[in-house]
């Protein structure tokens, strides 16, 4: 009932626009996509598909005495043939809708409607409101409530394992651009009981920190604690050190205490796991800025868990030319894990993946050319390797509308032979005109 | 259970009574980001804030050079977003967002921008073979966008 009458309320503050009030700036972005396949798999009837689906977003910003903007996102997918997804014909899903209405001063926001919400170790989605603004002597200050949505299907089941109501917010401290700290958490209403699955409450606290005890040097990242397990859920951390102009050594680490972590997680019931069980990884990368044109990186990743250690290495190389139009990269890296991580009975994990592309954008036309494959050490289901190439082909009609058509073709464990096309018509419109008061 | 409970209630309500106060004049003094950034910049550009502001550190701001977009900046992005959002939103719509981030979506970023290999998007190629090496190397890469949300096809065999 809170979750209806949350959702009703969040969808029907999308129309309390006043009558006369004219947006100032309009921006629309339509992505329509056409996808054309046929299933063959072994056993079953071949199935032509063709997934119609629709991307659309919209928004109106100064609204009213300015401040006010209205934010949409959504799609929807019609097969025209066959099943592409699953035995819906259609289905689709509102992203975010909301209200928005923002002060000059202070950053301060609120914002009512279906949303996301990004607060230190808080990342939800809601039907419901949130604020923020920042406070006199570096404090700030954020909150949030509204209904959790629900999105999942899970076959069996007329729950997706998670409460009605979600709610939680952040305070925090900055000092002079050298210091913030944050502390936040996100409450939700008791999960209900599933038949198939186990589900557990989601409560989480954590805070953040992100400081620069030098100018070369920052550290950035947060700890969450999962108050249903007592017990830290995750550490996870960064740390920037510009050793000369253009050069960043990089270093990372985190770690999840994986029932922590999951507890709220539907599948992988948490109640089997060993609450001792860790996934930690280290890493470090080291990028050079070489010019305006040229990035190169470096990086090491070191992975450990319960049943053994892998590591991977390798680089990046990406390039750009003429104002940005010409862009290409090229990559190498090299995963060496041993059985516990391999498909099925292989006694390692280890895999070579090598990937490049490169597009070009002119006033007329855009093409991008994508390859990625990935060369198995131990061979999986017999295929030693996986790879793809998507070749893309478009024109822009206006600058607002372009026509494109992809191509791609691939070999791989899971299917041996994956070929797909699709055509897409992209409408990326911004339209200023005056109103408001003025 | 109850008094964390009672206490997150707390937070959530204190937040919003603190914002009404904290809107009082005193407010006008403290500063606030443009709505959205001055200059158009071009897509698929690797943004270098420093080539504009000067890496000063005004009011209670993060220095600019922070965010400016090299790899690792795209790669670690999620501790940037994390509690500078704000600053992201002054360029990037929510959509650009919830191109990966998302509660429900049946299609992979990586098929819907097929015309943009540059933005580096997850699940390129067949990732149905790799997800069963990678989400054992780190599985919590895998609960971030699939843990709660946008699981139907995960809870199909993973139970």
């Amino acid at each position: 009932m809170k979750k209806t009458c949350c959702t009703i309320l969040c969808a029907a503050s999308l129309f309390t626009l006043p009558t006369g009030v004219m947006a100032a700036d309009v921006t629309v972005d339509s992505r329509t996509i056409l996808g054309i396949g046929q299933s063959d798999i072994e056993g079953a009837k071949k199935e032509t598909l063709l997934p119609a689906t629709q991307f659309l977003g919209l928004t109106a910003a100064k609204l009213g005495d300015g401040n006010l903007s209205l934010h949409f996102y959504g799609w929807g997918r019609a097969d025209l043939a066959g099943n592409s997804y699953n035995d819906d014909k259609t289905a689709g899903n509102l992203t975010y809708g909301y209200l928005q209405y923002r002060l000059k001063q202070a950053n301060t926001t609120i914002r009512a409607g279906r949303l996301f919400i990004h607060e230190g170790v808080v990342n939800e989605h809601i039907d419901g409101i949130s604020s923020r603004t920042d406070l006199p002597l570096g404090l700030g200050l954020s909150a949030f409530g509204g209904a959790t949505v629900h999105a999942t299907n899970i076959v069996g089941e007329n729950s997706d394992g998670r409460g009605d109501v979600v709610s939680g917010g952040r305070v925090n401290y900055r000092y002079k651009g050298l210091l913030e700290v944050g502390l936040s958490g996100v409450f939700e209403s008791a999960a209900p009981t599933l038949v198939t699955h186990v589900t557990r409450d989601y409560r989480r606290v954590g805070g953040d920190v992100w400081i620069t005890p030098l100018q070369k040097v920052d550290i950035i990242g947060h700890s969450s604690y999962n108050p249903e397990t007592k017990q830290f859920a995750e550490h996870s951390y960064l740390l920037n050190i510009k050793l000369v102009p253009r050069l960043v050594l990089t270093g990372e680490f985190n770690q999840q205490h994986d029932q922590s972590y999951i507890y709220p997680w539907t599948s992988f019931s948490a109640a089997v796991l060993n609450p001792n069980d860790k996934s930690s990884s280290a890493g470090l990368s080291l990028l050079h800025e070489v010019n305006k044109n040229l990035e190169v990186v470096a990086d090491y990743k070191k992975y450990t868990r319960e049943f053994g250690t892998a590591s991977r290495f390798g680089g990046e190389v990406r390039v750009n030319y003429k104002d940005n139009s010409i862009r290409g990269g090229i990559g190498y890296h090299y995963l060496n894990a041993g059985q516990g991580f391999a498909v099925g009975a292989n006694p390692t994990a280890s895999y070579h993946e090598l990937r490049c592309y490169v597009m070009r954008d002119t006033k007329g036309y855009f093409a991008a050319i994508d390859v990625l494959g990935d060369f198995f050490k131990n061979s999986i289901y017999e295929e030693s390797r996986a790879w793809e190439a998507t070749t893309s082909l478009g024109y822009h009609i206006s600058p607002a509308l372009a026509f494109s058509g992809d191509l791609s073709y691939g070999r791989n464990p899971q299917f041996i032979e994956e070929a797909k096309a699709l055509l897409r018509l992209t409408y990326n419109m911004t339209h200023k005109v005056t109103g408001g008061k003025k | 259970m109850r008094k964390t409970i009672i206490r997150f209630l707390l937070l959530a309500v204190a937040g919003l009574v603190g914002i009404v106060v904290a809107s009082c004049a005193q407010m006008k003094t403290v500063p606030g980001l443009p709505s959205s950034h001055p200059e158009t910049l071009a897509v698929g550009q690797q943004v270098n804030c420093s080539e504009c502001h000067e890496d000063q550190q005004k009011g209670t701001m993060k220095p600019f050079n922070a965010f400016s977009h090299t790899q690792s900046f795209v790669k670690n992005h999620r501790f940037y977003a994390a509690s500078d959002d704000r600053l992201c939103s002054t360029c990037h719509k929510s959509s650009f967002c919830n191109d990966c981030h998302t509660n429900k979506v049946e299609m992979k970023p990586s098929t819907v921008y097929g015309d943009r290999p540059d933005r580096e998007f997850q699940h390129r190629g067949n990732f149905m073979t790799l997800h069963k090496i990678e989400g054992k190397l780190d599985p919590a890469s895998c609960y971030r966008c699939h843990g709660r949300a946008n699981n139907e096809r995960c809870i199909a065999c993973h139970r």
